[in-house]
């Protein structure tokens, strides 16, 4: 009781808000650690989607996840060969 | 009979995992359920210990697995409390020896000779997890209320959702003094962050180092705070969902407060 009235005073928070705060944290960027099996997979399917529309260079193609502090981005860069208007999507 | 395997898991080490599995075990075969409970820590064997019956160890669930000896060879018997049986680890192999798909022959072995079998998970996410969850219809995740514990349940959890088991939570070594000045995570925030049912709610306790002292379990003995959260936590489930979950509560009492005041507690 005197404990929590002094860290009150102090202006000290909790040491369980923190706990909470840094474990919801950790468990966020844990849980967004991909396998690379799960990243070559991944890949393997978003060259099958692209193809679709455009004729790319699967060789060239990079997929990466980037992080920020705040946000995290699935990032796909890819040159375009050319376009498959002329010929209708077969799926 | 067609029995239900168990197991009882937590990423991290020194939750609580074993004491938990033999004070569950025990309950659920003093309300007269058939139960083993089989300790999976090849190598590292301690359930035996736990239970107290380290003494009478013949074949281990090594032999049991590999077809060396009948299940009821190394079913061990607990004279002390009916219908309670310990299949033991093997202390001179590795986790390697067995493998999943051996695993699940077992528990479908098991499942006709037991209505309760509580696996006793090692700690880690390698072989000797697998093996422990492989032949598993349900899955308990014990952690305590500490930011290492809770993190490595969460991955535990993800690796139980990926084999389509939800398992359910119990909170151990809960110290409500600490929870009540915000020293100690609650079982609210645990739950929280883990969005995970719980099962139980463990406080912290003298008493379950002093069963293990003597390797007697504490459901079986009256007057233990974490023995009686046990008994709840079993009696949930063997079907009684209707149980409340009790959350630990600060000594109130007049004496309780003379003896908080005089260990300094308060």
């Amino acid at each position: 009781m005197l404990n929590s009235l002094f860290q009150k005073f102090l202006g000290k928070g909790k040491s369980k808000d923190v706990a909470k705060k840094r474990l919801q944290f950790a468990l966020i960027y844990d849980q967004m650690e991909v396998s690379e099996d799960i990243l070559q997979n991944l890949q393997r399917d978003v060259v099958e989607v692209i193809s679709r529309y455009f004729v790319i260079d699967e060789e060239s193609l990079q997929l990466e996840i980037k992080r920020d502090k705040n946000v995290s981005a699935l990032v796909v860069n890819t040159p375009i060969i050319r376009s498959m208007r002329s010929k209708p999507c077969s799926a | 009979m067609v029995g239900k395997t168990i197991v009882i898991t937590s990423g991290k080490g020194g939750v609580g995992k074993s004491t938990a599995t033999a004070n569950i075990g025990a309950a659920l075969a003093m309300e007269g359920k058939r139960v083993a409970v089989v300790d999976m820590d090849i190598g590292l064997r301690n359930l035996d210990v736990i239970l107290g019956l380290e003494n009478r160890i013949v074949f281990t669930v090594v032999d049991a697995v590999k077809g060396k000896c009948r299940i009821n060879q190394a079913a061990i018997r607990d004279r002390r409390i009916e219908n309670l049986y310990l299949i033991p680890a093997s202390q001179s192999d590795n986790k390697d020896v067995l493998k999943p798909a051996e695993m699940e022959n077992f528990c479908n072995r098991m499942r006709k000779e037991f209505d309760f079998i509580l696996m006793d998970c090692p700690a880690g996410i390698e072989r000797g997890f697998e093996n422990a969850v492989a032949g598993a219809d349900e899955a308990v995740v014990v952690c305590t209320p500490e930011v290492s514990s809770i993190r490595d349940a969460d991955r535990i959890i993800g690796l139980l959702y990926s084999r389509s088991i939800t398992p359910k939570l119990v909170v151990n070594r809960i110290v409500p003094e600490m929870v009540e000045r915000g020293d100690m995570l609650s079982h609210e925030d645990v739950v929280e962050v883990l969005s995970i049912d719980l099962l139980g709610l463990v406080p912290m306790d003298d008493q379950v180092v002093i069963s293990t002292n003597t390797g007697n379990p504490l459901v079986a003995q009256k007057g233990s705070l974490a023995g009686e959260a046990f008994w709840r936590i079993a009696m949930r489930l063997n079907g009684q969902k209707d149980l409340p979950i009790q959350a630990p509560k600060v000594k109130t009492g007049f004496w309780g407060k003379i003896g908080l005041k005089l260990i300094g507690r308060s």
